[in-house]
């Protein structure tokens, strides 16, 4: 009961303080409300008008290449064993499913048209040296370049033979604008990546049935095995709208920055727990606990205990502001859940072990420094300011070894629909730096001269 | 009967004797003065004995038991009221009894009532809901005594608690000491305020440079300077001729001058009357008034160490 008691004081103690209060409470609502709107064009897709903007160039001939195709059978050695009869089979099948299967409708109609990728697409069709000039006036993010033989390729992809050609869809990005080049790229692999998986089925089918020795024809010919295949390029085009392009929604600027800021004003109640030991020592409040019988180790708990559930309140007033007032979506509210007591759980560590070290010292360096300087340092490593991504890669593996970091990485990752599985890592890593700082407290607390000798007034004698 | 009994007991903080080889007693139901100046080891034997810190060596009993083996053995039972205010500043007054009351275990209707009994006899009952940096430096102190208060001690320990108070403060911290000890309270009373001393304590220890000097009631204190006097002159003047024939005078031990003022200090002083008066109209001074002081703490310390208490 008496570890309850002091929690419950430090609690009131540190929220009757009004600057407390602010820099702890008030001020991540209000920078998160003012960051989200000020960048929303940088992270939002939820208007056309914050849409990424694109140029697509068309380097291919449509007619040209759609002939070529056409032309296929003449130029590979696996038709030249078939009779005049099975090839003008095969001729009139390719005018079939070339007249069935459009690549370019597929590519526009199916893939950027989408409903859901409009959201976040916007683009036009250009020549190359316009896309360029827009490009350097910042007019547009990327341009997506379909080279020569897409649409070859694309036919020779989708058709039922055994032949797999690669498809390489370039993009010139503009460096001034990472986030987008980012995004663009994401979509248009997981284009490529989610045409692969009817291709490779296809490829499967014909390689298998060629080694049972099956005749080609035989393969291409079975109306059953053919439908099945125009199936899975219609899953896969699903895929491509449903899955691989929620998959790569980037987060509003208002979701990033409300975690974002909570990651970051959380390690301020750190820094504020880094002052009550001492304090609790110079206001000779201490000494009179320890007159009172309360064990000193009962003491350090309640601090732990009270950075704890100081910084838990604050992640709880930020998830709820940022919800019911900006409409930010967290995710799955048990992930979201887990993450919090893990993050805490860091965060208490970290603050108890910077109480220790201002009292093992006998001032407030420590705490100062932190809540100064280390602050600013560990909330720029860790994505507070700026996106993650942007860093140089070293700060962005760095983040997943800071509690601010490893935290948003953890949320940002629930927004965008990840599972327990996927922010494991985050979760460990919060956890073990919990358990590290944890163990430097006792350490330094059960030294020498750590919590002992506490006197009312260490000027006098 | 003894409560507590202090025995040799030392306190060094590397080369410094904080306190050297001190033994002292408090009988039950006493009110216990230590008295000295800054820095004579006042609050160092007050936190040896409140269990804030192990002696060096020696030994602090409570009730028979040893403190320093068995700190619980008096914890609950004593109540201890620091020099300076050990309160949470951003609380309330009532916040801060509740918070007090909860750490020695009192709960509920038991802790209420108790904050409404203590708030009666530190009179601040009107103020207990204003936050504590709201309040005066008097009514401050008053908390911190609240504070020790609430678990009903055995033994309280007041270690300088009107330091820095307006005077209607200090007077009713003092009444609040003498109503307590009435009421059967054993207190220990640390003070460099002489008057405090001699107005609240039976008995009296005299602490100067970490070790007691000299102990006992008032009146053996005093004994210790039995006959002696301070006589105060105020002249029109004072010169070197003056000076030297004072001290020719029977029963003058020592003269000392400040400005226009003879300070004398005598034995069997109401003796000296004639010879100083018919001396000083010998020369060009000019008597203005006499003061004769009666033997006082102040002067048993000042006749043990050769210092003023305040220096």
């Amino acid at each position: 009961m008496r570890v309850f008691n002091i929690i419950f004081k430090d609690l009131k103690v540190l929220l009757t303080d009004k600057k407390t209060l602010g820099l702890l409470i008030i001020m991540p609502i209000i920078l998160t409300t003012i960051l989200g709107a000020a960048l929303g064009g940088t992270f939002s897709s939820d208007s056309d008008k914050r849409a990424i903007k694109i140029a697509v160039v068309k380097e291919y001939d449509f007619a040209y290449e759609k002939d070529k195709f056409m032309e296929f059978p003449n130029n590979n050695f696996l038709f030249q064993n078939m009779n005049q009869e099975q090839l003008k089979g095969l001729e009139t099948y390719m005018e079939n499913f070339s007249g069935e299967f459009n690549p370019e409708e597929m590519f526009f109609d199916g893939f950027l048209d989408n409903n859901d990728m409009k959201k976040m697409l916007q683009y036009q069709v250009l020549d190359l040296e316009k896309a360029k000039e827009l490009l350097r006036n910042n007019e547009i993010s990327s341009i997506v370049i379909l080279p020569e033989d897409f649409i070859y390729n694309m036919y020779v992809n989708f058709f039922p033979l055994p032949y797999r050609n690669e498809l390489d869809i370039k993009i010139i990005n503009n460096p001034d604008n990472y986030i987008h080049s980012q995004i663009i790229e994401g979509i248009m692999n997981s284009f490529a990546e989610t045409s692969d998986i009817s291709i490779i089925g296809k490829v499967t089918y014909f390689e298998t049935g060629i080694d049972e020795g099956i005749d080609m024809m035989t393969l291409s010919n079975s109306e059953e095995i053919i439908q099945s295949f125009y199936t899975i390029i219609e899953e896969a085009k699903v895929q491509i709208e449903e899955e691989n392009v929620d998959k790569q929604k980037p987060l509003s600027s208002i979701e990033y920055y409300a975690v974002a800021m909570t990651a970051m004003f959380i390690l301020f109640a750190a820094g504020e727990g880094a002052y009550l030991l001492l304090e609790e020592k110079d206001n000779l409040t201490y000494a009179r606990m320890t007159v009172a019988g309360i064990p000193k180790s009962l003491i350090a708990i309640g601090k732990y205990f009270t950075i704890f559930s100081f910084t838990l309140m604050q992640i709880l007033v930020m998830i709820l502001y940022s919800t019911l007032v900006l409409g930010v979506d967290w995710g799955d509210k048990w992930l979201v859940a887990l993450i919090t007591l893990c993050t805490t759980f860091s965060i208490a560590g970290l603050g108890t072990m910077l109480a220790s070290m201002c009292y093992k010292s006998g001032n407030y360096k420590m705490a100062n420094a932190f809540s100064s300087i280390l602050i600013f340092l560990l909330a720029l490593i860790g994505g507070s300011y700026i996106p993650i991504e942007v860093l140089p890669k070293f700060m962005h593996n760095l983040s997943n070894f800071i509690p601010n970091g490893a935290a948003l990485k953890a949320y940002n990752s629930v927004m965008l629909g990840d599972n327990i599985i996927q922010i494991l890592p985050f979760l460990l890593s919060l956890i073990g730096m919990g358990v590290v700082f944890t163990i430097i407290a006792v350490y330094i607390l059960n030294t020498e001269g750590g919590i002992k000798n506490v006197k009312y007034n260490s000027a006098k004698t | 009967m003894s409560l507590l009994k202090v025995n040799n007991l030392k306190k060094y903080f590397k080369e410094v004797k904080a306190v050297n080889g001190i033994t002292f007693d408090v009988k039950k139901g006493e009110v216990f003065g230590l008295l000295g100046p800054n820095g004579a080891g006042k609050s160092t034997t007050i936190s040896m004995i409140s269990t804030l810190f192990n002696p060096t060596s020696g030994e602090i009993t409570y009730n028979g038991e040893s403190i320093v083996e068995k700190p619980k053995a008096i914890q609950q039972k004593l109540g201890v009221v620091p020099q300076e205010i050990a309160l949470y500043p951003t609380l309330s007054g009532l916040e801060n009894l509740k918070f007090w009351g909860h750490a020695y275990g009192l709960r509920g209707s038991e802790l209420n009532k108790r904050i409404e009994d203590i708030s009666q006899v530190i009179g601040i009952k009107d103020r207990l809901k204003d936050k504590i940096e709201k309040y005066s430096g008097g009514m401050k102190r008053r908390i911190n005594i609240g504070a020790a208060l609430l678990h009903k001690p055995d033994l309280l320990i007041m270690d300088e608690p009107t330091v820095g108070i307006d005077p209607q403060s200090r007077n009713h911290i003092l009444d609040t000491v003498l109503k307590l000890n009435e009421e059967g309270m054993t207190i220990i009373y640390t003070s460099h305020y002489m008057e405090e001393v001699e107005y609240l304590c039976s008995r009296i220890s005299i602490m100067d440079m970490g070790e007691i000097i000299a102990s006992g009631t008032q009146e053996e204190l005093v004994d210790i300077i039995k006959g002696q006097k301070k006589i105060n002159i105020k002249l029109d003047h004072v010169d070197d001729t003056l000076i030297s024939i004072i001290k020719t005078i029977e029963y003058v031990e020592k003269v000392e001058t400040h400005e226009n003022e003879m300070i004398l200090t005598t034995q069997n002083g109401e003796n000296i009357f004639k010879d100083l008066i018919s001396k000083t109209a010998e020369t060009e001074s000019n008597i203005l008034s006499i003061d004769i002081k009666k033997p006082n703490l102040e002067a048993v310390f000042l006749h043990l160490t050769g210092k003023a208490l305040r220096d």
